[in-house]
């Protein structure tokens, strides 16, 4: 315990030290605290810092890992597609997206892959995922998962974007990326990492934060929290606006 | 122009919604019914989660419905009592339908049985309207009325106690009657998951014998109480209904529901039910082409619980 507490304390040393080592690379996102108001509609965050030359860069942007339950179509009878069960998903991240200047296949190997997360196999072999029964199923399912959060935008991978100049022998990279308005609120993580010879140099994170404001937070609060003063709200307005709309038709001349 | 919808977590053009909740609204001053099985699809389409969706919708049947009410209530289309005692079934048979569902989630194929339990009645439901009010239409050009054969079903309905007159609709049943139907009614509807205006309907037409008109305005009273009770049990239960998205709908189909309250004193009753026919129909298979067709996604949420 004591050992660990110890290793704990030597833990931030050890990164502030090879930070320093290197102080190479820099990570700045900006927009990091997009706030939900009534318009809203996604965002944009840019992520910018600066590197060493001669290195490709991968940016990651996710949520921390949580768990998800999806219901399951499959076939029934050999005709008809209905929900056939549930799939729970373990240690998956809400959001995940990848931004790198090369194909990241071409950047990592494999092992390195697994290690950091990068790319969806990657990911896949990190999911744990009930009730499947062999390996085909797993890969079958997540590659239905991925199709699934693909479509909400909430998992991208793209290779290319990043735009890179070179500046006093080092490189600056610079990336915009459209704030999908289907991310829920919450901290999301993201990170830089400078990649050489199939290998992770060194990372660098920041944090995007997304917030409810205003109205959007109250009524979000309310439904959750004042759940029947809520519901009592809503079907008195519902009777309200119905009263009200009746009662200009009537005075607009609507009946006969 | 785009809103936030707080409890959906999503964002829509304000077209979207108004626009659905002034198409739908129309169809349910037209025909009193909730219109639920029209727009909780297509929310479902618009990227609204399906559990909010259907929760959010029975809010704003609740302004469609008082609205439509209120408008058929003006020129006196609204048979009250009738509609108590169909209220009174339903409710019962609503408790009656949750107890079913909780034995068919245990034994696994729930969702099979829920889907064709909906495609059947719906197409039943249409086929029979639809052919129905084509003869009548016929029999009407060719013929004087000819004195109607008391069938077999009548008979024994008159023969039942408890005979009361309802006023409105100028028919008399013994309140057995919409009690027992409006629980029918009401198990169908809570295993479905929809409000039932759609088989409330028929049940008036065909079995009730009520005039199409009053019809209308009685089932949109029913189904306003229904749905005040849904609204409240989702916001209370599952915290599933989205305030601005219900505003944006009622906002349409208050509106709309007016429009249809007039269109249809224009109509003719067997007009207005060879429409509803061919909806439930179109509607039907849609259901069925859902059902065949490989979906182009496997997954979806599962509900809020």
């Amino acid at each position: 315990m004591k050992n660990f507490k110890f290793l704990m304390l030597l833990l931030p040393c050890i990164f502030i030290f090879a930070g320093t080592a290197s102080a190479e690379l820099t990570i700045k996102a900006n927009h990091d605290n997009i706030k939900i108001d009534f318009f809203y509609h996604g965002s944009t965050v840019s992520v910018a810092g600066n590197a060493d030359s001669g290195t490709d860069l991968i940016i990651k942007i996710a949520s921390p890992e949580g768990h998800e339950i999806l219901k399951q179509k499959g076939k029934v009878a050999g005709l008809l597609w209905m929900n056939t069960g549930t799939l729970n998903l373990g240690h998956v991240p809400g959001l995940y997206s990848i931004y790198s200047t090369k194909k990241i296949e071409d950047l990592l190997s494999r092992k390195e892959m697994d290690k950091y997360v990068i790319g969806y196999p990657a990911l896949g072999r990190q999911i744990e995922m009930t009730p499947v029964s062999n390996e085909d199923e797993k890969s079958k399912w997540f590659n239905e998962f991925v199709k699934y959060k693909e479509s909400s935008n909430l998992y991208t991978i793209s290779s290319g974007k990043i735009m890179t100049t070179a500046k006093d022998g080092k490189q600056a990279y610079y990336i915009l990326t459209g704030w999908p308005y289907q991310a829920p609120p919450g901290d999301y993580l993201v990170t830089v990492y400078a990649v050489k010879d199939k290998k992770v140099l060194e990372k660098a994170e920041s944090k995007v934060s997304v917030e409810q404001v205003g109205i959007i937070k109250m009524l979000a609060g309310m439904a959750k929290n004042k759940a029947a003063l809520y519901g009592i709200i809503s079907i008195m307005a519902a009777l309200a606006a119905g009263f009200g709309v009746g009662l200009i038709f009537r005075k607009g001349g609507g009946a006969h | 122009m785009y809103l936030y919808l707080p409890v959906a977590l999503t964002s829509i053009n304000i077209i979207i919604p108004v626009g659905l909740g002034l198409a739908v609204g129309l169809l349910s001053g037209l025909f009193g019914v909730g219109g639920g099985f029209l727009m909780t699809p297509l929310l479902i389409m618009f990227g609204i989660p399906s559990t909010v969706a259907a929760a959010t919708d029975s809010n704003q049947i609740v302004a469609a419905s008082t609205s439509g009410t209120y408008a058929h209530w003006k020129v006196g289309n609204v048979d009250f009592k009738m509609g108590v005692y169909l209220l009174i079934g339903g409710f019962i048979g609503g408790l009656f339908g949750v107890q079913a569902i909780k034995v068919l989630n245990a034994t696994g194929n729930a969702d099979f049985v829920i889907k064709m339990t909906y495609v059947l009645m719906l197409g039943i439901v249409g086929t029979y309207m639809l052919i129905e009010s084509l003869n009548s239409m016929k029999k009407k050009k060719t013929e004087a009325v000819k004195t109607e054969k008391e069938s077999g079903l009548t008979k024994f309905l008159k023969s039942l106690p408890f005979q009361t007159h309802f006023e409105k609709s100028g028919v008399t049943h013994s309140t057995l009657i919409p009690l027992l139907f409006g629980g029918f009614v009401g198990i169908l509807a809570a295993i479905m998951g929809v409000g039932g205006g759609f088989l409330m309907v028929p049940v008036m037409v065909y079995i009730l014998k009520m005039p199409m008109h009053v019809v209308v305005g009685t089932s949109l009273f029913q189904i306003l109480f229904n749905c005040i009770e849904v609204t409240f049990l989702q916001a209370y239960t599952n915290h599933n209904v989205d305030f601005i998205l219900a505003v944006l709908l009622l906002l349409g189909s208050t509106v709309g529901a007016q429009i249809g309250a007039v269109f249809g004193r224009k109509m003719k009753g067997e007009q207005l039910k060879i429409i509803l026919a061919v909806i439930v129909l179109v509607v039907t298979v849609k259901i069925i082409f859902e059902l065949t067709l490989t979906p182009s996604l496997l997954l979806s949420q599962a509900g809020g619980h």
